[in-house]
């Protein structure tokens, strides 16, 4: 007996194939959960202590903040305060809260949750804790009337009170579990644990399972006291890259691909499927740390300059989101207040060879650059950072890429700093100060301290720390303009200089309604229904 | 042979302590501070946050110091709470255990199968083509690297012909079956969950097939020899010449007979599928060890990456002192200690 | 003897050029080759921009371009500059270290033994890719910490060998009486022990280095080995997991990786057939 192996192994595939095409026959289901595939990436579910596009999605959507930002994306509407007053001098801002609000437990949402919010934001020393930074003292004259006072003007706390970090929490549920919101917070809270399994808002949902590294589950909250969201159950599945997330969209795996990049979407060919590309307020910038030890060449002004002119800006777009992409004059972001009119970045080599034979430098030096090995927006740091080394070698600078860990890279921009990086920002909240303090050359910024290394070399711009006081003192027109001048005062550093804002690619079957992008809180759960 | 069993036993917990110590040594030997895992971005300048951090998780200690804290806390089943996760590690080790397990015990289904098949199709007709080619085949297993042939399945049957679904451990609308054994292909059965069953079980093909190919030359090539071996017996040739058929004196007499080693070598492919289930997850996003392991050591995620190292040592000395002893058991001409080495 | 028999003797192949090891020698010179001239012939820069970004493999570019508009081709051929001497320097470095302190286990014997030996037993309780990670994680990524990390992975086996090795031809004869006449030890070991005990030592470095060059590739896959933008093959397939539509980003490294493997695997097994008459 000789078997005939090429007749026997084709009697196994086929086997295999009618075995397999049994196995995914769908079922069909209509109260089926909404399934969203994305990297989930979170660091916490603590409302004071989560910072993530996760966090944003999910604490807004099952706790509520006083206020919240309107569909202009920019107008401040009431959420759980009905309505709220500010002082001339923008000190003391004072809420009404609904009276009919309750948290998810059916208790009432009261004037003591919010203080006890605020303070244990305040207190615990998390990263969003800036948010409260500033903030002398909460008075609470009655069950539902709320006084905050500042140390000193800040038109942009009722833009902060629209972040998902400053949803209001129950009090009574979280302290019980170990939750504290006095002085000693940042040791004496341990309720991060017990966060990650439960929820203690007022939002239109509530978390309903965590597993890290698998999948994030809500359901409807049954006491929500607005206009019950339209989807019972929604996942938000972790699906790491960006093509397994197309995938899952088109085998109807998943109703909405959250991180689907342009190149990839554009493989995307399917009538069931809306892809829509919007511009995003993220983006990606480099860096320049003239107090960084590691530079051969002092990396002062003009030298800064030359490199930015020696930035294929245009190139960058196409080369990292297949021209998806904006350009971003300064590091506020496009559509902020006092960003309308601001000149764009050019890419001009011979000014930049100018500048550097004006320091002796034609013949060009070498930089260090660490990067974090990671994939963001649609944009890979080291790939961005290898499209930068093409670039720069037309005026003989080399740089040498060295990618790390997120967490290596945050060590070494602090110490011993590192002379030419990229990075990445998303609003936390719509205003522009953010920026400023963050990016600024104002004392103390995150941006000042790293850049000068940690005060080594003097980068501080006085015009910009004036010009920050006057724009949290006004409003409106007057605010704006601050703004505008801020932000061209940055771009004249030359520490931080954006290259691409990428698009945001929203992609979804199209038998889902109200997708939408949105600036403090990514995507609004409760707005999405199936058709 | 009992003096070689009680010597390892004996030698068994001294060879864990050593994995302890050099996991949690490597660990604290890394270039980078672990409170930068820890603290957020804005707080890194703040050094009352960065102090309190550091007394929270203990690192204000010295490190002999915290390495007696670890050692007692691992007594209790405490290894320490995830950076990244921020849960016990210990829990997340439990929750995705079953999964590798489900995994890897798939892979030596298929890699058993498979390797037997082609060791006796390679033991009759030795030297001749069919030989040829089913080692062959076996080698480019063992050659082919997984996080490769993982994207190479997953393009042709997930995305071009659509025959099987993508990465994930069960349909993305599913929830995962109540908790029985963490398989969750007995776990639908037992919830009596048919549909459930079925994604679970489509979900495994792909990523089983790719671990088990690695390990079907290491298999064929047992069966083979031990085959082989028995087929040059005279009692074989005595059965054939009574007039036995072919296939009867093939899989009766030869096949029973080249069992034994062939369940001896699965211990020593356990090896491979450790190595080849790291990567194979982080393909197939497996939410198993494997990738947590991945996770941790890109996020320098130290307590999960110590605790993944113990368990990962610990479950490679228990397979290894099995195997040995088995294989000492089955085959004495073997020399005690010898072992497979990738 | 006829004439004849006498002549055919003299131009048949001899005893060891088996098939695989033909054909494995083959494959594996082949890359060598490659590896020696490639900056002479090959198409484009690896490292800078060849053409539009993820063209489809074509006459321009045999493979393809990658996201930075590099050539896949010209990438995948350069790749074996770093695969094959890293895994090269780590077997060496392996061998080495391995070796000496395997020799010194298995000759001095007593305490010295035991703490070397015991240092093998804790560092084979890991699995390999385990440890290298761990080694990885905690030395930054880069090439060189890679190979690190592999030699502390690789070390072991060979004191192991070594150890065992010693162990038996210091019973034999002429050793034994080498010891009686009252030669110094270190002669003994160099002049009458260790010329025997190398053979097995490299069959096992050509088996292990398939091995070396996959372990490689795979921390560089999970971003703990080569660093961008080095045309290493597990760092290029990485890129084109990213790009997963674009399937030929990753074909030529994967299919770099497969055929420089196989051809070490047909070495080792062609080599193992000639010394384990079991396996024939």
């Amino acid at each position: 007996m000789k078997p005939h192996l090429p007749g026997l192994l084709g009697g196994v595939s086929a086997a295999a194939l009618a075995f397999s095409a049994a196995l995914v026959a769908p079922a069909a289901a209509q109260d089926q959960p909404l399934v969203i595939a994305r990297n989930l990436e979170i660091n916490s579910l603590d409302p004071h202590r989560a910072f993530c596009d996760t966090c944003q999605i999910y604490l807004s959507s099952t706790y509520q903040g006083l206020v919240k930002l309107g569909p202009d994306e920019k107008s401040v509407v009431p959420s759980l305060a009905t309505e709220w007053t500010a002082n001339d001098d923008q000190t003391q801002f004072t809420f009404t809260l609904a009276a009919d609000a309750v948290f998810s437990d059916g208790s009432p949402v009261e004037a003591k949750d919010v203080k006890w919010t605020f303070e244990r934001l305040k207190n615990i020393q998390g990263d969003p804790s800036f948010m409260m930074a500033g903030i002398s003292s909460i008075e609470t004259p009655d069950e539902k009337t709320v006084v905050v006072n500042m140390e000193n003007p800040n038109s942009e706390f009722m833009g902060i009170l629209a972040a998902p970090y400053v949803g209001i929490i129950n009090s009574d549920v979280a302290a019980e579990n170990g939750a504290s919101a006095g002085a000693d917070a940042a040791t004496a809270d341990q309720a991060e644990t017990w966060f990650l399994a439960n929820s203690a808002g007022s939002g239109p949902y509530v978390l309903d399972t965590y597993r890290p590294d698998d999948e994030l589950r809500f359901v409807r909250n049954e006491n929500y006291w607005q206009d019950a969201a339209p989807i019972g159950e929604i996942v938000i599945d972790q699906v790491a890259d960006a093509v397994s997330q197309a995938q899952m969209l088109q085998s109807g795996q998943a109703d909405i691909a959250m991180q689907v990049d342009p190149d990839t979407a554009s493989t995307i060919n399917s009538p069931d499927i809306t892809i829509e590309t919007v511009p995003s307020y993220n983006f990606i910038y480099v860096m320049f740390s003239p107090g960084a030890e590691g530079n051969q060449v002092p990396l002062d002004l003009e030298v800064r300059q030359a490199l930015a002119y020696a930035i294929d800006y245009q190139g960058i777009i196409d080369f990292t989101v297949g021209g998806e992409g904006e350009m971003q004059a300064s590091p506020i972001p496009n559509g902020f207040p006092g960003t309308e009119g601001l000149p764009m970045p050019e890419e001009n080599l011979d000014k930049a060879r100018e500048l550097l034979a004006a320091k002796g430098l034609e013949d060009g030096f070498a930089i260090d650059v660490t990067v974090a090995s990671m994939n963001v927006y649609g944009v890979d740091l080291a790939l961005l950072m290898q499209k930068i080394q093409q670039d720069f070698a037309r005026i003989n600078v080399t740089i040498n890429i060295q990618p790390v860990a997120s967490a290596v890279w945050r060590e070494q921009i602090a110490n011993p700093g590192i002379p030419f990086s990229a990075r990445f920002y998303a609003p936390d909240y719509y205003g522009s100060a953010q920026y400023v303090q963050f990016f600024g050359m104002i004392p103390d910024s995150w941006w000042e301290r790293n850049a000068s290394g940690q005060g080594k070399v003097d980068l501080v711009n006085q015009k910009e720390v004036d010009l920050l006081q006057q724009a949290l003192a006004s409003s409106g027109e007057d605010m704006e303009k601050a703004y505008h001048e801020i932000a061209l005062e940055m771009i004249n550093d030359r520490i931080i200089v954006p290259v691409v804002s990428p698009n945001l690619v929203l992609a979804y079957r199209s038998e889902i309604d109200g997708v939408r992008y949105s600036a403090c809180c990514n995507l609004p759960l409760a707005e999405i229904s199936r058709k | 042979m009992l003096a070689y069993i009680a010597r390892r036993l004996i030698a068994m917990p001294l060879l864990l302590l050593g994995v302890i110590t050099v996991a949690f040594l490597l660990s604290h030997f890394t270039s980078a501070d672990p409170l930068t895992s820890i603290i957020g971005e804005r707080q890194m300048n703040n050094p009352a946050v960065v102090e309190a951090a550091r007394a929270r998780w203990g690192l204000d200690r010295s490190l002999p110091e915290q390495y007696l804290v670890y050692l007692k806390n691992l007594l209790t089943g405490d290894f320490g709470t995830s950076f990244r996760t921020r849960q016990p590690v210990a829990q997340d080790l439990l929750v995705r255990l079953p999964a590798t397990l489900e995994l890897v015990i798939a892979a030596m289904i298929v890699g058993t199968v498979f390797g037997v098949a082609l060791g006796v199709i390679a033991a009759r007709f030795q030297n001749r083509t069919p030989d040829n080619l089913a080692r062959l085949f076996a080698l480019f297993g063992s050659s082919v690297p997984v996080f490769w042939s993982g994207l190479v399945v997953l393009f042709i049957f997930s995305v071009q012909l659509g025959w099987l679904p993508g990465p994930g451990r069960i349909g993305s609308r599913m929830s995962a079956p109540e908790l029985v054994t963490g398989f969750y292909t007995i776990d639908t059965l037992v919830a009596g969950d048919w549909a459930g069953f079925r994604s679970a079980l489509a979900q495994l093909v792909l990523p089983a097939s790719v671990l088990g190919w690695t390990v079907t030359g290491i298999v064929s090539r047992m069966v083979r020899a031990s085959m082989l071996d028995v087929l040059g017996q005279e009692y074989i040739l005595a059965a054939r010449a009574k007039g036995a058929g072919q296939l009867r004196i093939l899989f009766h007499h030869a096949l029973r007979n080249a069992m034994l080693p062939t369940l001896t070598i699965l211990g020593f492919s356990f090896a491979y599928l450790i190595t080849g289930a790291i990567l194979t997850e982080t393909i197939f996003s497996w939410p198993g060890i494997g990738s947590y392991a991945v996770s941790a050591a890109r996020g320098l995620d130290h307590p999960a990456i110590i605790g993944v190292t113990i368990v990962g040592g610990a479950a490679f000395l228990i397979t290894n002192l099995l195997t040995d002893i088995a294989y000492a058991l089955v085959d004495p001409r073997v020399k005690i200690g010898a072992r497979a080495t990738a | 003897m006829s004439d004849v028999a006498h002549r055919s003797r003299q131009f048949a192949l001899p005893h060891w050029a088996t098939l695989p090891v033909i054909l494995g020698g083959f494959i594996v010179g082949a890359w060598i080759v490659i590896g020696f001239t490639v900056p002479f012939w090959a198409p484009y820069d690896p490292t800078m921009l060849a053409g539009m970004r993820f063209l489809p493999p074509g006459a321009e570019h045999w493979l393809g371009t990658d996201a930075l508009g590099r050539d896949v081709f010209t990438r995948t051929l350069y790749g074996v500059r770093h695969s094959l001497p890293i895994a090269a320097a780590v077997i060496v470095c392996a061998v080495v270290i391995g070796c000496t302190l395997g020799a010194i286990a298995g000759f001095v014997g007593g305490l010295v033994d035991e703490a070397i030996m015991r240092l093998v037993d804790v560092t084979l309780s890991f699995p390999p890719i385990l440890l290298a990670m761990a080694v990885t994680a905690a030395l930054g990524p880069g090439l060189g910490n890679a190979a690190i990390a592999m030699v502390i992975v690789w070390w072991p086996i060979y004191a192991r060998l070594m150890r065992a090795q010693v162990l038996a031809v210091r019973e034999r004869e002429h050793v034994e009486a080498a010891i009686a006449s009252g030669a110094r030890p270190s002669r003994v070991l160099f002049k009458h022990i260790l010329p025997l005990c190398w053979s097995p030592i490299i069959v096992n470095a050509t088996m292990d280095f398939g091995q070396v060059i996959l372990l490689a590739a795979s921390l560089s896959f999970i971003g703990l080995g080569a660093v961008p933008p080095t045309p290493e093959w597990g760092q290029m397939i990485s890129d084109g997991a990213l790009h997963f539509y674009r399937w030929w980003i990753a074909a030529g490294p994967g299919l770099a990786i497969l055929t420089i493997v196989l051809g070490f695997n047909f070495l080792g097994d062609g080599l193992r057939d000639l010394l384990d008459p079991r396996s024939k």
